[in-house]
């Protein structure tokens, strides 16, 4: 192994650094390959945490009932990637639901959540930017946030029309910093302003991001609005005690599935199960990305490999040298091996720096929080190692199989 | 014990019809020690015959033994490893690498060794030095003369201690102060005990050589030895040798060489089933640039 590569490292090296700016096309297919892998699972594993962080925020001891089945243990058996399955809804909760889950023994409290088609004018005009949830007083302790300015929503507010705003909605809905009991239509009936929710953050791929634009309303005022047509999109409920959430989400199963007639068309999401439904959505879509980018990591090997077989036809003649002046067959090989690792390691190399880079960038600019984690960046630059040997050794044989009077003879 | 000793050996190129036959049973024995000029028209087998004793080819039939050792059907790797321990080669094109210094295109067969970086560059430069030129040793190839440039050639084919020294026509790309110079160093490296085989198309350069050996159309067709400084007599009355290599100053001069030939037979009897070379060698002739050596010095 020693007299395999002493001198041939640095013939390889010689060779790479005098081509610089061929090498660096020839790295680009790696170094995009290597840079767009590791952005991707990283994006994936930052949504991944913001939302299991949200999750944990919100306590472990809510359950959220959804109308349809997610069949999250489906979609995420391994190698069966079914999109559809993780994401099939069928059916809706109907209005016994929410009195069903409020008496399920274990729930200490409950909300649900219902969105109404609207029109909302107010200072500003006409308000397009979030929905109009109709829900009850316990949201806030539900999802474990306060109100910036006023109160909530109170039991006793049944049938008044009082609103409570997101904080992007009553930003761009009145001229004033704190527009606590100024008034806006929904529908032409008047609304007067209750309360103003802290910021909920801005969190990909989560409920919780619409929050912030969203106006909130007294559930059956709600009701009243649209003639009983709002539809409840999810119920929350919340344990006194960690402890106690498996059996109630089981209780609630079983108690809803009486209300529904027997059929099974809701789905009753632990906390765990959330993170796990999010999670199988996601480490799909993070799946397909990263598939792509993996592809280009292979075009780039695919460019190594072309490089590298001109570079041995250019070099033919001092191939022919080598091996008169008695260089062996495996002299000539590692030579060549040597070369094209080493384009793509330094194309594994930048492509993880560019990838560190657009991390910052993305942290900057976006709401996306990546998380570049060590695995991944071994995975990816192992994989450009290894793409950069396997093609590199077909024009690394072709050269080391030359024969050296024919290559001698090549001008 | 010879150091080269080739019997009948024969080396054809092709297949079937377009067989050609570049060597045709060629018989030579060298001593240790011998200064061998090889003459002989273009496309007589003269290279062919030093990439067989080189190692480069492998010959269709025959023997060949080198030092003692069968070398006709090594392995590719073996040869490798032949030519890197006993075989120095030096080239009409100087052959060196572009892009390395002179003093790395000389460490080179060290690399393939197996040596350490600083023992390489040590005897390496030592190399540089005994042809004369190791204040250049940091310069690269293009910026050398023609001179300096087989002069560091001649110091990468010395450098592995190789028991043969070939070279194909090493003054060919020379001018005459040049090809004097190569000459004396090679005679000088023939006089520390090496062997030499040499390839020239010029008949004065013999006076370097102990023996002669022609060849045309793929057979050893003479063979003498000569004295020191002198030059060989049969070369003296070949015209062919002289400047040109056209093809009719080769037939030309294959038939002053017939005639100057004391009671040699010439064509061997056609027994063999493989076609002789055509008259007009046009399948593996080089061409080459017309020689600038003024013969007569």
């Amino acid at each position: 192994m020693k007299s395999l590569t002493r001198g041939h490292l640095k013939a390889g090296f010689d060779s790479v650094r005098r081509a610089k700016w061929r090498n660096f096309w020839t790295m680009l297919g790696i170094i995009i390959g290597v840079a767009s892998v590791i952005t991707t699972v990283s994006i994936g594993e930052g949504v991944k945490q913001q939302v299991s962080d949200q999750i944990t925020r919100s306590g472990k001891n809510l359950i959220t009932v959804r109308p349809g089945t997610l069949r999250s243990a489906e979609a995420q058996n391994g190698g069966n990637i079914n999109v559809l399955s993780g994401l099939s809804i069928t059916g809706s909760l109907l209005p016994d639901d929410i009195a069903a889950v409020e008496n399920t023994k274990g729930v200490s409290s409950s909300a649900p959540l219902a969105a109404i088609s609207a029109t909302v004018r107010a200072d500003q005009g006409r308000y397009q930017g979030g929905m109009v949830i109709g829900t009850t007083s316990d949201l806030p302790a539900l999802l474990n946030r306060s109100l910036a300015q006023g109160v909530f929503l109170i039991d006793d507010d049944e049938g008044m029309n009082v609103a409570v705003l997101g904080a992007a909605a009553a930003e761009s809905m009145f001229d004033v910093s704190v527009p606590l009991g100024y008034t806006f239509t929904i529908n032409g009936e008047e609304f007067i302003v209750r309360g103003i929710f802290e910021d909920f953050g801005n969190t990909p791929l989560s409920d919780q991001a619409n929050y912030n634009s969203s106006i909130f309303i007294p559930y059956d005022v709600s009701q009243q609005l649209t003639k009983n047509t709002a539809v409840i999109y999810e119920i929350l409920a919340k344990t006194n005690d960690t402890k106690v959430v498996d059996s109630t989400v089981t209780s609630l199963q079983k108690s809803l599935q009486r209300v529904h007639g027997g059929q099974d068309n809701f789905s009753v999401l632990g906390p765990d199960e959330t993170i796990a439904s999010r999670n199988s959505i996601l480490n799909l879509l993070t799946g397909l990305v990263s598939g792509v980018a993996a592809i280009s990591l292979l075009v780039g090997g695919i460019g190594i490999m072309n490089v590298m077989l001109v570079s041995v036809t250019e070099r033919m003649h001092e191939i022919g040298i080598r091996k008169a002046i008695g260089a062996t067959n495996r002299q000539i090989l590692s030579q060549f091996m040597i070369e094209s690792s080493l384009l793509s390691v330094s194309g594994g190399i930048i492509g993880v720096a560019v990838a560190f880079v657009l991390n910052g960038l993305m942290r900057f600019f976006t709401n996306l929080r990546p998380v570049i984690s060590w695995e991944i960046v071994l995975i990816a630059f192992g994989v450009s190692l290894v793409v950069g040997i396997v093609f590199g050794s077909i024009p690394a044989l072709k050269a080391a199989r030359k024969d050296p009077i024919e290559a001698l003879r090549i001008q | 014990m010879a150091l080269i000793e080739l019997k009948e050996v024969s080396k054809v190129y092709g297949f079937g019809d377009a067989s050609t036959l570049a060597l045709d049973e060629a018989t030579l024995k060298i001593e240790k020690g011998e200064f061998v000029a090889i003459m002989g028209p273009s496309g007589s087998g003269k290279s062919t015959l030093m990439n067989v004793i080189g190692l480069l080819d492998r010959p269709s039939h025959g023997s060949f033994m080198l030092d003692g050792r069968a070398v006709s059907k090594l392995r590719p790797n073996q040869a490798a490893k032949a030519r890197r321990d006993t075989i120095g080669f030096i080239f009409q094109s100087f052959n060196l690498l572009p892009r390395l210094s002179v003093l790395e295109n000389v460490a080179l067969p060290l690399a393939y060794k197996g040596l350490t970086l600083s023992r390489r560059m040590k005897q390496a430069s030592n190399m540089l030095e005994r042809v004369g030129i190791q204040e250049r040793e940091y310069f690269l190839p293009n910026q050398l003369s023609g001179g300096q440039l087989q002069c560091a050639a001649i110091a990468r084919a010395l450098v592995n201690n190789p028991k043969l020294i070939i070279a194909d026509e090493p003054t060919g790309n020379l001018d005459s102060a040049a090809s004097r110079l190569v000459m004396e160093l090679l005679a000088e490296i023939h006089k520390t005990g090496n062997t030499v085989l040499f390839v020239t198309h010029n008949p004065e350069l013999t006076r370097y050589a102990t023996r002669v050996v022609y060849m045309h159309d793929g057979c050893i067709i003479h063979d003498e030895k000569t004295a020191l400084g002198q030059v060989a007599a049969t070369a003296r009355k070949v015209l062919y040798t002289l400047s040109t290599t056209s093809e009719d100053d080769d037939l030309a001069g294959v038939s002053a060489l017939m005639m100057a030939l004391p009671n040699k037979p010439v064509a061997r009897p056609d027994k063999k089933t493989v076609k002789r070379r055509p008259a007009k060698p046009t399948v593996r002739r080089k061409t080459k640039a017309p020689k600038k050596n003024k013969a007569g010095k």
